[in-house]
């Protein structure tokens, strides 16, 4: 009995949880099809104030994709300020939150509004919808409530990775 | 003040006008205002002949300006492939004018007949001169016109397109007005018969056509060439033909006449009118460009940029605490050095540049990035660009109302150049991908879709450019850029000619 109860549980999980390697879209986490928030390096990686993140080590980036320190300095592999050849700094660029500036670039008033935690990798990744009131998504179809709030739809989507280990 | 393209244009356009005065439409043009349709009021030629005038004046503006603002419009990424083949287009019709090659394709319309018995004859000739203004719509007496609607286009540039338009109606307008009024006195009528009666004529306008697009060939090759660059240098700075530049890991160095870079005893050197100025031990020294004969000198600790004009000096300057200020000191009188501009951090002030009382440089920050004028002499501030997000302006260089900079997203670097006060007209001269290294825009493993706002139209995944663009400097004929490589001491200045 207890066999049947758990092989009917694990169908019953299997039925409404999304497997990671087929379920999700893009990236791990990310179920349904809305598309990418606009990104300067390209997966939508961000930090907790929702500003970019190079996916591939988490190192913070300027609106142009540049690696940069805490001043806001680009800066290369070594961590080191980027110089022009006459010694100067090269000076520092924008840095915009990911979700505000998909905004701007659509002419919408966006905000990052309800997330949701999923496992991947071994940690723990918040799945942040950036919303506004619209009723498209970024990739043209019609957008979907997911985790937005009252009247919001989801416009596009980023991620957060906690250091959670799960 | 207009290019050299532009001016070039301009008198092709304006010759090729007239040229027309050799077709069918051109002759019944003379003959239909002259005669007045038999109407003996002279004042019913001089309305026809003012709106013919200004029907060929609109027509030829719209011809040629939508060409051109259609050229401009998709100007960002074929730049070079439109400049490359309006070169080749205005060579062909240059060498198939001065032959006197039979036109082709031959377009045989004509403009509507009728209108001269349906409609009253000023507001006929109007739209006659409409007609003949747009070039196309009658018969084409020279291969100059195709010519010039592909250098309006090829030039991207809707103000040029428009001076061609205008240059053009009015060529077309000039012989009608200078034989219409006339016609019943006959003088008009002796004029009339002299040209139809003198194909040599007709053939020598299209030589002087061929030889202004031969002209308008150049300029449009040159756009796309670039001149030959300098190795191991950065911080262009050019002036009255002469370029000085930055040495990389060496002093600055000024280049006279081509082939002889002169090594100069400082660094950061300023080309501005007739002076130079560069940066030795704790002081800034100016001197006549020609001589190098010193003029004056400043005691300027930590100065590390230059801008020069005939009555002005610009510095920025490292303070004790690693503060920057940007600092312009007047070379005529004895008025005090007037603080333009101060940031807590080093390189969030620009290189400055000065044209007259101008300086313009950047103001860089993680929250906005904009381009500064100042006027030395008021003292009076101008947002000339700004940007708070997704991209950043850089390496300004100002001259004679036209601002060249850099303005690089995540995606591109595109060097653009258009008037100060507005981004509407710009040209982008220089088009790279970006620098930054890309993702995909999906992790390895997951299904992927509906992630095109993660990629980049103009570029791959992956490197990007191996190229950043870095300091500028406009000369008369010529956009100067420093492009850096992964390695500083490979930097090296290129020039693009401008037009």
């Amino acid at each position: 009995m207890a066999i049947i109860g758990l092989s009917g549980a694990g169908a019953a999980a299997r039925a409404v949880l999304p497997d990671e390697s087929d379920a999700y879209t893009n990236f791990c986490g990310h179920t349904y099809t809305t598309g990418n928030c606009p990104h300067p390096t390209g997966l939508p990686r961000v930090d907790r104030n929702d500003y970019p993140l190079r996916a591939s080590d988490g190192h913070p980036v300027d609106d142009l994709g540049r690696p940069i320190n805490a001043h806001g300095y680009p800066v290369n592999a070594r961590g080191e300020i980027l110089r022009e050849p006459d010694g100067e700094p090269v000076p520092p660029a924008p840095r915009s939150k990911v979700c505000p500036a998909a905004g701007r670039d659509y002419g919408l008033k966006l905000e990052t509004d309800g997330s949701w935690y999923r496992c991947c990798g071994g940690r723990v990744r918040r799945l942040m919808d950036c919303c506004g009131y619209t009723s498209v998504r970024i990739n043209g179809d019609a957008a979907l409530v997911g985790y937005c709030y009252a009247g919001r739809h989801v416009f596009c989507v980023q991620y957060y990775e906690t250091m959670m280990p799960c | 003040m207009l290019s050299g393209l532009a001016v070039c244009a301009v008198i092709t356009a304006l010759i090729a006008g007239v040229t027309g005065a050799w077709s069918p439409c051109g002759f019944s043009m003379v003959e239909t205002i002259g005669t007045a349709l038999g109407d003996s009021r002279r004042t019913t030629t001089l309305a026809a002949s003012t709106t013919f005038a200004i029907g060929a004046l609109i027509g030829g503006a719209v011809t040629f300006g939508a060409l051109a603002l259609v050229g401009h419009m998709i100007e960002a990424r074929t730049s070079g492939l439109r400049d490359g083949l309006g070169a080749v287009l205005a060579l062909a019709a240059a060498i198939a004018d001065w032959r006197g090659v039979k036109i082709a394709p031959q377009i045989r319309r004509q403009v509507p007949e009728r209108w001269r018995w349906t409609t009253p004859l000023p507001i006929a000739c109007g739209l006659y001169g409409v007609l003949l203004g747009l070039a196309f719509t009658t018969f084409v007496l020279s291969f100059a016109v195709w010519a010039l609607a592909g250098i309006s286009f090829a030039s991207g540039d809707p103000a040029i397109g428009l001076l061609v338009g205008v240059a053009f109606g009015a060529g077309r307008a000039v012989p009608i007005l200078w034989m219409a009024p006339s016609l019943r006195r006959g003088a008009g009528a002796r004029r009339l018969d002299a040209l139809a009666s003198e194909p040599r004529l007709w053939l020598g306008l299209r030589r002087l056509d061929a030889i202004g697009l031969s002209l308008c060939a150049l300029f449009l090759s040159g756009a796309s060439a670039t001149a030959a660059a300098l190795p191991a240098a950065t911080d262009p700075s050019a002036a009255g033909g002469e370029l000085a530049w930055q040495g990389v890991s060496g002093p600055g160095m000024l280049l006279a006449q081509p082939g002889q870079a002169t090594i100069l005893p400082g660094n950061h050197p300023a080309l501005g009118g007739s002076l130079i100025a560069w940066v030795g031990a704790s002081q800034i020294t100016v001197a006549d460009a020609s001589s190098l004969a010193t003029v004056t000198t400043f005691g300027v600790p930590g100065a590390n940029a230059l801008a020069i004009s005939a009555g002005w000096l610009v510095y920025r300057a490292v303070g004790a605490g690693g503060e920057e200020n940007l600092v312009g000191m007047s070379l005529l009188g004895s008025a005090p050095p007037r603080e333009i501009a101060s940031s807590k951090f080093a390189a969030e002030i620009g290189r400055p540049t000065l044209d007259g009382s101008d300086v313009v440089f950047t103001v860089d920050s993680q929250h906005r990035n904009e381009i500064d004028m100042v006027d030395l002499e008021t003292g009076a501030r101008r947002l000339l660009r700004s940007a708070n997000s997704g991209f950043t302006l850089t390496n300004p260089s100002v001259l004679e109302g036209r601002l060249l900079y850099e303005r690089v997203d995540r995606c591109s670097q595109k060097l653009l150049i258009g008037p100060l006060a507005r981004s509407r007209y710009e040209r982008t001269l220089l088009n790279l991908p970006s620098t930054v290294k890309r993702d995909p825009g999906f992790e390895s493993g997951y299904e992927h879709a509906y992630n095109r706002a993660s990629l980049c139209s103009n570029r791959r995944t992956g490197r990007g450019s191996a190229i950043r663009l870095g300091p500028t400097t406009l000369s008369a004929s010529t956009a100067f850029v420093t492009e850096i490589s992964s390695s500083p001491e490979a930097a090296r200045v290129i020039g693009i000619a401008r037009y």
